[in-house]
């Protein structure tokens, strides 16, 4: 008989799983064999001690890990859960300005793409203006002489002006110094 | 079950997929994501990776639901799943199991807060603080194998049998990990307990 527990027998007291016994070992011995070692535990004050001790470990151990692991799941959980922003942040107006600048540097390659998109338009347009002007010309030509044939004496039938007016008054005047 | 729907219009056969405990996914993921992260966090000491292998851990489930013939309980069959992602990550060359320092990394102080004292004497919480240290430190020193089989015994307080379901081994083979992990925490401990300082 050794002094002290094997750390096989040590080992399946912290493991508490008697529900398999090892195969080819009758219940009855197995039995027989935890008899002993509770009888073991009640006399030997170091294996009870360091049995004790190693339950406190192990128990410390996963109290502090489950209990660890909780609170990382809650944090995880609330930084899930505050990707979307709260309604109440809805209501500040630095959110809305921030997304009204949002909304104009967005904006801003789209206008500039509009205007290159206008220039070639623009040239168009210019290179188009003499048939613009010419046709001008052509309507006021076409006006003129609308009102032209519209008139009540015909240009040509309008009498003459008199081309002597001129010349007989200087004629009279020579004539009086002749006199 | 399968159904089989034959509509005698257009003569065709439509066939739905079984129906299976896993379909309602959302209720799965309310019951145990909190356990399957646990386990990834406490296994990787990562939190971010944990998250990540924790949501790898409920695509996989969904998309090999099919496969789920309901021989085991569903709370074995994704902590197996969880066990495979944990085995597949830590065989890749980027990562070095223990040794890897990181931001979200998890240190021994940061689960040391987390030791309950139900006696509040001075004396006691530190005696609780380093135990928990000791077996924190000693699980680190386990091979793969090892630690996870602890950690499905001792974290998630799985039977032996669970443990053999999920880990694919014999039960006199869990058992044997167990011993050498134990062996493992208790030289540390009596060596801690001989030469305290």
């Amino acid at each position: 008989m050794t002094l002290h527990l094997t750390h096989e027998q040590l080992c399946d007291l912290i493991l508490a799983d008697s529900s398999f016994p090892p195969e080819g070992e009758p219940w009855n011995d197995l039995k027989a064999e935890s008899d002993v070692v509770q009888e073991h535990l009640r006399a030997c004050l170091i294996c009870s001690a360091e049995l004790r001790s190693l339950r406190d470990s192990l128990s410390h151990f996963r109290n502090a890990s489950v209990s660890y692991a909780r609170q990382e799941f809650a944090q995880s959980y609330a930084q899930r859960s505050s990707i979307a922003p709260p309604h109440s942040f809805l209501s500040q107006p630095l959110y809305w300005t921030a997304a009204a600048v949002v909304f104009v540097a967005a904006l801003f390659p789209l206008s500039m793409h509009r205007q290159r998109a206008i220039a070639p338009v623009t040239a168009t347009a210019a290179s188009a203006s003499p048939q613009i002007t010419e046709s001008e010309s052509d309507d006021a030509l076409l006006a003129d002489i609308d009102q032209k044939v519209s008139a009540d004496v015909p240009s040509p039938m309008e009498p003459l002006a008199d081309p002597t007016a001129g010349a007989a008054s200087t004629t009279s005047t020579s004539n009086q110094r002749n006199d | 079950m399968a159904s089989h729907a034959i509509t005698s219009n257009t003569h065709s056969v439509t066939q739905q997929s079984p129906a299976t405990p896993l379909d309602d996914m959302a209720s799965i993921v309310a019951t145990y994501e909190q356990r399957i992260f646990r386990f990834h966090l406490i296994s990787i000491r990562d939190r971010d990776v944990a998250q990540s292998l924790t949501q790898d851990t409920f695509v996989r489930a969904w998309a090999a639901r099919d496969s789920f013939r309901g021989d085991c309980s569903i709370s074995t069959w994704l902590m197996r799943i969880a066990l495979n992602l944990i085995r597949d990550h830590t065989r890749t060359d980027r990562f070095r199991f223990w040794k890897r320092v990181s931001e979200t990394a998890v240190d021994v102080s940061d689960i040391a807060s987390h030791v309950p004292h139900r006696d509040s004497s001075l004396e006691s919480r530190l005696i609780a603080s380093e135990q928990m240290t000791l077996v924190w430190e000693s699980v680190a020193q386990l091979s793969d194998r090892q630690r996870s089989v602890f950690l499905l015994r001792f974290l998630e307080e799985l039977e032996l049998s669970e443990i053999a379901e999920v880990t694919g081994l014999p039960i006199s083979t869990v058992k044997t990990h167990l011993y050498r992990a134990l062996a493992t925490i208790r030289a540390r401990h009596n060596a801690t307990h001989k030469d305290p300082l």
